[in-house]
């Protein structure tokens, strides 16, 4: 279970995050969703205590993340698809983070297994392409066999089998008790594997809802469009 | 649709430069450490009896000549640590005229904080002067020549940097090769001789072959030809060393410059770019 | 299927127990693996033992029989370039994990930060103990001949000695930390590296070109007061006979750069605990 509650994220005059509060129960898969730039990202730096909030708290099962004692298997974290130094091997980057937990190496093995890197496993994480970085950040956040995961943006990049294969492994998660937290600037893909979804623009929360309410006769897109209408700060002009 | 000819390229690697918080602290930096240390030394020996402010001029190039190099390994390096020779590159896929652009921009950065530095520790030394009531004679006695001398010296230094960023294009390795080459080196040879030469030494030693041999080496490093630039004409090397001139101490610097940037064109000409 | 399967079993019970947490030496493993899966950190060992030795054996050339030069002090001939290796080492430990990105991995699975401090100076100090020790082991190779040829042999019992041989592996290491915490403080290589050579290097050399009550003062409080560590009792005693600064002997130069390292390490935690890590 993720709590936010009143979470607000300043850089200088910039507020990225704005008195965010929703909450991600376990068990079902929470959709984060929110144009370019709407605070996804930063929300979730905040949530796992890479960054201090201005104001506000989130806590992960009643805690803060820093306060937990073993976050790898509390909570898995996939970030950004560059997060493995380019000089080190997909194992070394592995091997590192589990050391960390006294995670044996075989499990390390597992992972790779699960992502489908075996065949990379030994190759400077330099050369990997978005997708196989992507599998590399998933493959560090299913390490510690969590009970709650929290995954940015983590279609981005994989090609279509590795689309089909996260949302069937988001689903298994939270079918099995775990409780998930996706971000996507793509409703669609939030559609297919979402159960409820928390829609954000310019760092506010704009709807919390179910995705079959917020489809409500219509299109989750054009629900979407509606909410957002106000908030997006990036906007493809004609040409 | 307009081809990216060298004076485009060089306005976009411009654009590109002038965007950057780094290069332009830098250059504030190397002005203002020109200026300080420049009126530190002629602080400090204006109360000697045969002063002479200009002797005070050149005091602060050692420390000054860190920012141009820095600023042309960061321009050098700059395309391959960020990841934007990618797009880069697909601009202009002859590649050449990029290295071309940089080296022109890299050239006419230094020469402006150069100018600025030279500046600063002219205005450095009128303090000292002042109370002195010594006018600073800028226009004799070869002053003209150290003055040009010492910019020369300091956009050499900054094209030694880029020169060899662009080769290695790895920003760490590139800072250690030029500030072992650039900084380091010459300080350990000097220091080695001053031990040699030290009170303990026996006449049993020659500590004069010692001396030359070194403060021949150290003139043959980039600093130390560059450094012969903005030394007087007719002043004399330095001890022992072959007796470069300004006009040797610029060559040998132009040198160190030329052979690792063509080294860089030919790596940037004949290999994948990763 | 075991408690550690992900996914495919509804039997898997999330948190199982018998999950043990982060601890401080399982922190120093990580980095222990992290740091020997990077080639960069070889490449630094053995540039800074061939530095050493070569720039040793260059130096050595010179010396000259009754020129008064201890063994000792011919080996450790080639310590200000060799200070250039630690320093890259330590500013790439420190900088490493914000310049590459990853920070984000690092510090979500230790979210209290400071242990992978911790661990990353102890896995530095590892690294360039062992680093200095072959340096002063291929210098000694390489200037055998040197030493026979000024006349003087190298003496492990002799006091001096072994405190000019241990000096240098301790300067060095010494080094290695302030460069591990310009990198945490300053976290990128580049800075780190700029402003380590210039603290160590080429400030002390042009205050040492413009000496006087001042600049000796500051000379003797600036980090590069560690390499009175390495010099030998001649060396220090003509050393301190020039100075109007502080005599502050062997190891008082070794506190004062003791003292830089624990200030730019205090400061770099600070920054890391109470800042943003990304
Ligand atoms: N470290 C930072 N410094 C300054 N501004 C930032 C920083 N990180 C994010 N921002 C700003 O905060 C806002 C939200 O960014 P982000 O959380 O990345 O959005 P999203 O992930 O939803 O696309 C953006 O306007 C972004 O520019
Ligand atoms: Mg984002």
């Amino acid at each position: 279970m993720i709590e936010v509650t009143a979470l607000t994220k300043r850089y200088g005059r910039t507020t990225a995050v704005d008195g965010l509060t929703f909450t991600a129960p376990p068990g079902t898969v929470t959709g984060f969703l929110g144009p370019n730039g709407a605070g996804k990202s930063t929300t979730m730096r905040l949530i796992v205590g890479l960054e201090r909030p201005t104001s506000g708290t989130a806590t992960v099962d009643g805690r803060p993340y820093a306060e937990l004692a073993a976050p790898l298997h509390d909570v898995g974290v996939m970030l950004d698809a560059r997060s493995a130094h380019p000089g080190r091997t997909a194992f070394r980057h592995l091997l590192g983070l589990a050391r960390t937990h006294g995670i044996p190496r075989s499990r390390v093995d597992e992972v790779i297994a699960t992502t489908g890197l075996e065949t990379v496993a030994h190759r400077r994480a330099g050369t990997f392409s978005l997708g196989m970085g992507q599998r590399l950040g998933i493959a560090g956040a299913l390490l510690g066999d969590p009970g709650t995961l929290i995954l940015d943006e983590p279609v981005n990049g994989l090609d279509p089998d590795g689309v089909l294969w996260v949302r069937g492994l988001v689903r298994e998660l939270a079918a099995e008790g775990r409780t998930v937290l996706l971000s996507s600037h793509l409703m669609h893909e939030l559609a297919l594997c979402a159960d409820r979804v928390v829609v954000i623009g310019r760092g506010r929360l704009l709807a919390d809802a179910t995705v079959a309410e917020l489809e409500d006769g219509g299109s989750l897109e054009d629900a979407y469009l509606q909410l957002t209408a106000g908030a997006v700060q990036y906007r493809g002009g004609a040409r | 649709m307009t081809a990216p000819t060298l004076p485009r390229v060089v306005a976009a690697e411009w654009t590109k430069l002038a965007g950057l918080r780094g290069p332009a602290l830098v250059a504030v930096a190397t002005v203002l450490v020109s200026g300080l240390l420049t009126f530190a030394a002629a602080n400090a020996s204006s109360v000697d009896p045969g002063f002479d402010p200009l002797d005070s001029l050149t005091a602060g190039l050692s420390l000054a000549q860190v920012g141009p190099l820095v600023l042309g390994v960061l321009v050098g390096t700059g395309e391959f640590s960020s990841g934007t020779f990618r797009a880069t590159f697909t601009a202009v896929p002859r590649r050449l005229p990029v290295l071309a652009g940089q080296t022109v921009v890299t050239a006419a950065a230094a020469l402006a904080t150069a100018v600025l530095a030279v500046g600063a520790a002219v205005a450095g030394l009128l303090p000292a002067a002042r109370s002195r009531g010594i006018p600073l004679e800028l226009t004799t006695h070869g002053t003209p020549q150290v003055l040009a001398g010492m910019v020369a010296f300091l956009v050499g230094l900054a094209l030694f940097g880029l020169a060899v960023g662009a080769l290695l294009r790895r920003p760490t390795p590139a800072f250690v090769a030029v500030l072992a080459v650039a900084l380091v080196l010459p300080i350990a040879l000097m220091l080695a001789t001053d031990v040699a030469a030290g009170p303990t030494t026996a006449p049993a030693g020659d500590p004069a072959a010692l001396q030359s041999a070194v403060n021949t080496l150290v003139t043959l490093l980039p600093s130390g030809a560059g450094a012969l630039l903005a030394t007087p004409p007719g002043a004399g090397g330095v001890e022992g060393a072959p007796d470069l001139g300004p006009w040797g101490g610029g060559l040998v610097l132009a040198a160190w410059v030329l052979v690792p940037l063509a080294a860089a064109a030919a790596r940037l000409r004949g290999r994948d770019l990763t | 299927m075991g408690p550690t399967t992900v996914p495919g079993n509804a039997s898997t019970t999330p948190r199982a127990p018998g999950r043990t947490g982060v601890t401080l030496g399982r922190v120093v493993a990580a980095e222990w693996t992290k740091l020997a899966g990077l080639r960069s950190t070889w490449w630094v060992v053995v540039g800074t033992v061939g530095t050493t030795a070569a720039l040793a054996w260059v130096l050595g050339l010179f010396a000259r029989s009754g020129d008064g030069r201890t063994a000792a002090s011919l080996v450790v001939a080639g310590h200000l370039l060799a200070q250039l290796g630690p320093l890259t080492l330590g500013a790439l430990v420190g900088a490493g994990e914000h310049s590459a990105g990853t920070a984000t991995t690092t510090y979500t699975a230790v979210p209290r930060r400071l242990p992978v401090l911790v661990a990353q100076g102890v896995v530095t100090t590892v690294v360039t103990l062992a680093a200095a020790v072959a340096a002063v082991a291929a210098s000694a190779l390489v200037t055998a001949g040197t030493r026979a040829t000024a006349g003087t042999a190298l003496d492990l019992a002799d006091g001096e000695t072994v405190r000019v041989l241990a000096g240098f592996v301790l300067d060095l290491t010494g080094v290695a930390l302030l460069g591990l915490g310009l990198g945490a403080l300053l976290r990128r290589p580049a800075a780190a590296l700029v402003s380590a050579t210039l603290l160590l290097v080429v400030v002390d050399h042009l205050l040492a070109t413009n000496p006087g009550q001042a600049a000796d003062t500051a000379r003797a409080l600036l980090p590069g007061a560690g390499t009175r560590l390495l010099l030998d009792d001649a060396g220090l005693a003509a050393l301190d006979a020039a100075s109007l600064g502080p005599h502050l002997g062997a190891w008082g130069g070794g506190l004062v750069l003791g003292a830089w390292v624990a200030g730019v390490l205090a400061v770099a935690a600070y920054r890391l605990r109470r800042g943003d890590v990304t």
